[in-house]
């Protein structure tokens, strides 16, 4: 079985592990100290690019490489960590605030040395209350201990951080949103370009980066580059000459819910399969596997065929997926996937900023096809096609085959194709939360359409064994891609 | 809108505790707009919920127009318009909530409190004669490894069945 690997949470249930002092015992802010005394902002930034770090927020996107975005003559540069943890099946930060919240701090003040910030805004997601209070505490602990604050340990460092508590609304994790919100403004996101790390907050510079993505730098300059690369696999492109490393180096804090015996936070390498984390997981709680959400509910879903794609950014993307934020919701063979989804839309219906008319309207739209077939009311037809070949009565003529087809599912997918288009990867929306809405819906829909068409055709929710309930690979829009081609192998 | 056009019953100010903090607050932005969020928490804090009276004052104190206060109370669900229970009870009610029946503990929710769920217009809906409880229904927590949950005013409550419901609600009745 694959072991956990602790980093990030190793200290996490360590009595007191919130304090400063106890956080100190072990190695607490040792890491930022060693940053300072050893190297220069450059070296840091050139460390951070190297280890290959991947925003573990929702994108992606290599952290390093953001920051090299960042103009160095504009100031006052802000950070924005991203604390507004909303994306169902993710709750892996929300353990970071409450018990070791001077972890974060000290990824803040590595960050925050490396790009010259001297204002941190922690934008914390409102319904944390307890997350909330012991982060403040922990801040407060921090300047009364001189690391934070003007003149940092005479270092002539200075860096505030302040925490910013939000109000309820899941568009607020958008790096946008989270700004015009965190400018006192509803949390509509803004157009891109000119993207955050050029005009953010206040029109300034500012670099948005998840909780997680903070907790890891600590690591990677306490124990090198080296060490940091050799966890998870790193692969090779060879579409770039020369071929382009793909770092999904590190190890994830994978939180996983829904159908297994021990949902909870496992710290493992990237690049595990399904059906080890689910093992790891303390196994099904179920007959049968028949989905998994490998990223959060915004994630395309994975039919049983598919669980031996690996768990990293390169993997699922290239099983037209995403591993996004890291939430995995496991489904057993109990589960309708009609009634998943009903479920799921009717969260992003709710969510929607309604700037954009596609989202604000087609979101909705979504939900309503997926109600009326849950409901038993999906619309069907039974069309009849000319088709010429021997009849019946043996002579060449009108065979007159008749089919039936979904006006319903037709519909759905054509909707949510038209807020963002999932073949295409274009989306008629402001931000990608309009992705976030298609894919589920059309994945949902063409993996397990047996499923949605049995609904219909019965006029009430019919949860087929899951064999028959899922589209056999060749079938699949995405099997067929997910394996990482030879082209890119490990390097 | 205009200033004449919001009835105001009862003006409102901040205490003596809340305007410490908030002088505090006002100073880590550069510009004063952005203590918005954390300024509507302290008010609602101080009142159950945003009266135009409050709004009125927050635009004041930020010096931005009443509709702009408007605007952001309207958006964020967890700033109420109108008086809600002394507890507000949150139900999560996203997948990995429902694939571990939060059905059944909402349901048992609004039977015990004899309440129907409140919508985000109609918060009255929601809450009990007695004005003791508001019942409302959210989105994911963020505590789906010990779903189903329920968030009490600032206290989540994990790993719920009707049960430990009832234990619960025993002990805030008392
Ligand atoms: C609709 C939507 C919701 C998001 N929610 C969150 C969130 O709750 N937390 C988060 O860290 N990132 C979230 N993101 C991703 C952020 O936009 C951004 O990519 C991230 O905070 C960048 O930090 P990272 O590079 O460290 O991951 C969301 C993105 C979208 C489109
Ligand atoms: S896509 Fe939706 S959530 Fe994003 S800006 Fe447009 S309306 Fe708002
Ligand atoms: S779905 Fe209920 S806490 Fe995440």
């Amino acid at each position: 079985m694959v072991e956990e690997r602790r980093i990030l949470y190793e200290h996490l249930d360590v009595p007191d592990i919130n304090t400063f002092d106890v956080f100190r015992q072990y190695d607490g802010y040792t890491r930022f100290e060693k940053a300072i005394a050893e190297y220069q902002p450059e070296d840091i930034a050139k460390m951070v690019l190297d280890s290959g770090l991947k925003g573990r927020g929702g994108a992606g996107f290599s952290t390093g490489e953001k920051w090299s975005f960042v103009p160095k003559d504009i100031k006052p540069c802000y950070l924005c960590c991203n604390a507004d943890e909303s994306e169902p099946g993710t709750f892996s930060n929300r353990y970071v605030l409450e018990k070791n919240p001077h972890l974060l701090i000290e990824g803040i003040l590595i960050c925050c040395y490396a790009m010259g910030i001297e204002t941190t805004y922690i934008y914390i997601r409102g319904e944390f209350t307890l997350g909330k209070k012991m982060l403040d505490a922990a801040i407060k602990e921090a300047y009364e201990q001189g690391y934070l604050g003007k003149d940092i340990r005479g270092t002539g460092l200075n860096v505030d951080i302040y925490s910013h508590p939000g109000a309820g609304a899941y568009i607020c994790g958008e790096e946008t949103g989270l700004i015009e919100s965190l400018e006192g403004k509803r949390g509509q996101p803004r157009n891109k370009p000119p993207f955050p790390a050029v005009e953010g907050v206040f029109r300034k510079p500012t670099v948005v980066q998840n909780v997680e993505t903070l907790c890891n730098l600590p690591f990677i300059i306490g124990n090198g580059v080296e060490w940091y690369t050799q966890m998870g696999p790193t692969y090779a492109d060879t579409r770039f000459d020369p071929p382009k490393p793909d770092a999904n180096t590190g190890t994830k804090l994978y939180c996983i819910s829904g159908d297994v015996n021990e949902p909870g936070v496992y710290e493992l390498d990237l690049g595990l399969t399904s059906t080890e984390l689910i093992e790891v997981a303390g196994g099904l709680r179920g007959e049968e596997v028949k989905a998994v959400i490998p990223g959060g509910s915004s994630a395309p879903i994975l039919t049983h065929y598919e669980l031996d794609t690996r768990l990293d950014f390169t993997s699922l993307t290239l099983a037209k997926s995403m591993l996004g934020s890291g939430g995995i919701i496991v489904m057993n063979e109990t589960r309708n996937i009609v009634d998943c989804l009903l479920n799921i839309m009717k969260f992003y219906a709710h969510e929607s900023c309604g700037q954009c008319t596609p989202c604000r309207w087609g979101t909705p739209w979504v939900r309503d096809i997926v109600q009326r077939i849950a409901d038993g009311d999906g619309r069907k037809d039974t069309i009849t096609r000319p088709k010429f070949g021997v009849a019946e009565n043996g002579r060449w003529g009108d065979t007159g085959e008749t089919e039936e087809i979904y006006e319903d599912l037709d519909l759905l997918e054509s909707v949510a194709n038209n807020i963002a288009n999932v073949d295409t990867m274009t989306w008629n929306t402001i931000c990608v939360f309009g992705i976030a809405v298609s894919w589920p819906a059309v994945s949902y829909m063409r993996k397990f359409r047996p499923e949605f068409e049995a609904t219909i055709r019965e006029g009430k929710l019919v949860t087929l064994p899951v064999a028959e309930a899922t589209v056999p690979p060749e079938e699949n829009y995405a099997y067929q891609q997910r394996f990482v081609p030879k082209e890119f192998a490990d390097l | 809108m205009s200033d004449e056009l919001i009835q105001i019953e009862t003006p409102f100010a901040f205490n003596e505790e809340n305007q410490r903090e908030f002088d505090e607050l006002i100073g880590r932005y550069p510009i004063k707009e952005a203590a918005m969020l954390p300024t509507l928490h302290l008010a609602q804090n101080q009142t159950g919920y945003i009266t135009p009276a409050v709004m009125k004052y927050v635009a004041e104190q930020l010096e931005v127009s009443v509709m702009k206060v408007k605007d952001v109370v309207t958006f964020y669900p967890m700033f109420f318009e109108e008086p809600v229970g002394d507890y507000v009870i949150r139900v999560c009610h996203t997948l990995p909530c429902a694939l571990r029946d939060c059905k059944v503990v909402l349901e048992h929710l609004k039977e015990k409190l004899g309440t129907d769920i409140a919508s985000e217009t109609n918060l009255a809906k929601g809450t009990t004669a007695d004005g003791k409880f508001t019942l409302m229904k959210v989105e994911c927590l963020a505590s789906c490894d010990v779903a189903p949950v329920i968030m009490v005013n600032g206290d989540l409550h994990k790993n719920l069945t009707p049960e430990k419901v009832d234990e619960l609600l025993a002990k805030l009745a008392s």
